[in-house]
C-alpha cells in the first residue's frame, strides 16, 4: 500500500527527515515511537503533502504509483487521510457545511452517534473543541473522507482516559473494518493508544532518522524499559 | 397628508417573490409588516394592534402626538446634506413608524422591508421604532431591487428607540443594485436595562454605500453589533459606527467582517467610554482576495471615563494556508476549500438568525462569493 525509500524532507530549507525507508502492507496497522521533535508528524505531514513539508531525496509510492510531486488534494482523492494533532479552528464553517462539501451528510449522519459527536452538526469545525472532542472529529472526518491510508496524528494527546479507549476503539474499527481492512500509521509519544489499537508493527524515529523497527508490542515495551533507542539485535 | 401614497396597495406576487429573498414572509407568520416600494408604503399592518402599532410615519404624525417629539429626536435635521434632503424633501416623510406597546412579548419578528422597482428612482425614507418599556421583539428587515434595476439612489434614516429593560433582536438584509447609491443612517438610544442584538448583512454588489449608526447605551443596556459585509469589483462601502457608552453597566461589542473580492470597504468604529464601569469591544477582521480594491479598518477607542474598560482586535490578511491545507487533506480542491473557509468568514453566528433565515443567507454568501449577486 505504502512505500517509502530514501525519503528525506527539508521545512524551510531546514532538514527534518533523513534517507527514511518504510513499507506498510495493506491492512496493516503500524505505529511510529519517538521523542519530541523526532520527526514523527513531519513523516506524517510529508506522506499527506502538507505544503512546508519539501521532498529533497527518495520517494514516496502509493500503491505503486510515485506520488513525491502529487497535490495534497489529489492524494486525499487517492485515499490517503489524515487526522491531525492541533487542527486550525474554522470560524463559520460548520461540521454540516464540510460534510456537504465532501458530499458524506448520509456519514455524518450514520456515524456521529458512535464518536459521541451526534449533536455536532451546527458547531464550527475545532472553534470551541474540548481536546477530546477535537480527537473525536478527527477520526469521524476521516469516516466522512473514507480513505484507504489513515494516519493519525497523536490521536490520544489531551484524551482523557474514558475517551481514550473510545479513540483507541475507533482507530480499530476504522483500519480492521470486516468489508475491508485499511492500512493506517499511527504517531504516538506515550503509548497509552496501544492498550487499545491492535498495531502489527512499531517503529522509533530520533533525529529524522528511522532508527528502529519491529514487532508493535515488543518494541513498545522496549520503549518502556530503554527510552527510544535501538534495541540491541 | 396625501392619502394616494399612504393607502395600503396590495403587493403582487412577483414583489412578494423578490422580497422573500431577504427575509420577507407571508403576514400571517409576522406579528407584524411594513413594507415601502418607491415613493408608497405599501403595507403597514400588525396582527396584534393592542401590542404593536405600525403606521406611515406621516399617519403616525397626525395620530399620536408624541411621535413628532421621536422624529429628528436623535440627530438634528440639518445633520448632514443628506439627512438634510430628507427633512426638506419628503413633505409629508415617507417611511414607517413602528411601536411595540410597554411589556409586549411578540412571539413571531415584525418585519420591514424597503423596494425601490423604478429605475432612477431617488427614494428618500424615515423610519421610527419606538420599543417601549420591557416589551421584546425580533426584527427581520431588508431592501431588494427588481434584477432589472441597475440605478437608483436611496437614502434613509432610522430613529430608534429602546425604552427601561427593553429588548430587540434584528436582522437586516441588503440587496441593492450594482450602480445604485445608499446612504443609510442609523441613529439608536438604549435606555437603563435595553438590549439590543443586531446583524446586518451587506453581501450584494453596490456602487456606493455609506452606512452611517450612532448609538447610545444607558445604565447596564447591552448593544451586541455584527455586520457581514462584502465587496466584489465595483463595490464601494462605507461603514462608519459610533457607540457611546454614558452610564455606568453599559457594554458593548460590535463586530465587522469584511471580504474584498476586487471591492473598497472602508470601516470605521469608534468605541466611547464616556462613563465609568463600561465595556466595549470593536472586532475589524478582514479578508483581502485579489490585489484589486482595498480593506481599511480604523478601530477607535475613545476613554474619556476612569474605569472604563475598551478594546479591539483588527486584521486584514489573506486566508490562512494551514486552514486551507487542512480542507484540501480531506480532498477539496484548492477553489471549493477557499469557498469554503470566506462562507464560513462571511457567516453570522447562528444564535442571532431565524431558523427561516440561515439557509437563504448561506446561499446568499454562496452567489456573493460566486459573482452570482
Amino acid at each position: 500500500m505504502l512505500e517509502i525509500s530514501g525519503l528525506s524532507v527539508e521545512v524551510a530549507g531546514k532538514s527534518v527527515l533523513e534517507g527514511i525507508d518504510l513499507s506498510l502492507g495493506q491492512g496493516e496497522l503500524h505505529v511510529l515511537l519517538g521523542p519530541n521533535g523526532s520527526g514523527k508528524s513531519s513523516l506524517l505531514a510529508a506522506i499527506m503533502g502538507l505544503p512546508a513539508y519539501r521532498i529533497v531525496a527518495g520517494e514516496i509510492r502509493l500503491c505503486g504509483e510515485k506520488i513525491n510531486e502529487m497535490p495534497l488534494s489529489e492524494r486525499a482523492r487517492r485515499g490517503i487521510g489524515m487526522a491531525f494533532q492541533r487542527p486550525p479552528g474554522l470560524d463559520g464553517v460548520t461540521v454540516s457545511a464540510f460534510a456537504a462539501a465532501l458530499q458524506a451528510q448520509d456519514r455524518l449522519q450514520s456515524e456521529a452517534a458512535a464518536l459521541d459527536l451526534a449533536d455536532f452538526s451546527r458547531r464550527e469545525l475545532n472553534v470551541g473543541f474540548s481536546g477530546g472532542e477535537i480527537k473525536r472529529w478527527e477520526i469521524l472526518k476521516l469516516m466522512l473522507q473514507d480513505p484507504q491510508l489513515v494516519l493519525f496524528d497523536e490521536p490520544e494527546s489531551g484524551v482523557d482516559l474514558e475517551h481514550v479507549i473510545a479513540v483507541g476503539q475507533a482507530i480499530d474499527r476504522i483500519v480492521r473494518r470486516p468489508e475491508a481492512a485499511r492500512t493506517g500509521l499511527v504517531i504516538t509519544h506515550t503509548g497509552t493508544i496501544l492498550h487499545h489499537v491492535r498495531a502489527d508493527r512499531a517503529h522509533i524515529l530520533r533525529g529524522g532518522r528511522l532508527i528502529a523497527s519491529g514487532a508493535a508490542e515488543a518494541l513498545f515495551t522496549h520503549v518502556q524499559a530503554h527510552g527510544y533507542t535501538a534495541p540491541d539485535v | 397628508m396625501n392619502e394616494a401614497l399612504t393607502s395600503p396597495l396590495p403587493l403582487s406576487n412577483a414583489e412578494r417573490a423578490l422580497l422573500h429573498e431577504v427575509g420577507f414572509a407571508d403576514e400571517s407568520l409576522r406579528t407584524g409588516t411594513a413594507v415601502l416600494i418607491d415613493d408608497r408604503m405599501r403595507v403597514a399592518q400588525s396582527n396584534i394592534p393592542d401590542q404593536l402599532e405600525i403606521l406611515p410615519l406621516a399617519q403616525a404624525l397626525e395620530t399620536h402626538d408624541f411621535v413628532q417629539d421621536l422624529m429628528f429626536g436623535l440627530v438634528g435635521p440639518e445633520a448632514n446634506a443628506d439627512i438634510r434632503a430628507i427633512a426638506d424633501t419628503m413633505q409629508p416623510p415617507l417611511g414607517h413608524f413602528i411601536w411595540v406597546k410597554a411589556g409586549a412579548k411578540l412571539r413571531l419578528p415584525v418585519q420591514c422591508f424597503s423596494m425601490i422597482e423604478t429605475p432612477q428612482a431617488r427614494q428618500f425614507t424615515h423610519d421610527i421604532t419606538l420599543i417601549e418599556a420591557g416589551a421584546e421583539v425580533e426584527m427581520i428587515g431588508g431592501a431588494m431591487v427588481p434584477p432589472a434595476l441597475h440605478r437608483g439612489r436611496h437614502i434613509t434614516l432610522s430613529e430608534t428607540y429602546l425604552r427601561a429593560g427593553a429588548r430587540c433582536t434584528s436582522v437586516g438584509i441588503e440587496h441593492w443594485a450594482p450602480g445604485m447609491e445608499v446612504h443609510s443612517y442609523s441613529f439608536a438610544q438604549l435606555e437603563t436595562g435595553a438590549q439590543s442584538d443586531t446583524t446586518a448583512i451587506l453581501l450584494a454588489p453596490i456602487r456606493e454605500h455609506v452606512a452611517q449608526s450612532r448609538t447610545e447605551l444607558g445604565a447596564d443596556a447591552i448593544s451586541s453589533t455584527q455586520t457581514v459585509v462584502f465587496a466584489p469589483e465595483g463595490t464601494h462601502r462605507r461603514i462608519d459606527s459610533e457607540t457611546r457608552l454614558t452610564a455606568p453597566g453599559a457594554r458593548a461589542k460590535e463586530i465587522t467582517r469584511m471580504v474584498s473580492t476586487g471591492g473598497e470597504i472602508d470601516n470605521l468604529a469608534r468605541m466611547i467610554g464616556a462613563a465609568t464601569q463600561t465595556e466595549g469591544f470593536l472586532g475589524c477582521d478582514g479578508l483581502k482576495l485579489t490585489d484589486q480594491g482595498a480593506i481599511r479598518a480604523v478601530p477607535a477607542l475613545d476613554a474619556q471615563a476612569e474605569g472604563t474598560a475598551l478594546s479591539h482586535e483588527a486584521s486584514v490578511g489573506r486566508i490562512d494556508g494551514e486552514k486551507l491545507a487542512y480542507l484540501m487533506a480531506s480532498g477539496m480542491e484548492e477553489e471549493a476549500a477557499r469557498n469554503l473557509i470566506v462562507q464560513g468568514f462571511l457567516a453570522p453566528a447562528e444564535t442571532r438568525m431565524p431558523e427561516d433565515l440561515r439557509d437563504r443567507v448561506a446561499a446568499m454568501i454562496v452567489s456573493a462569493k460566486s459573482g452570482g449577486m
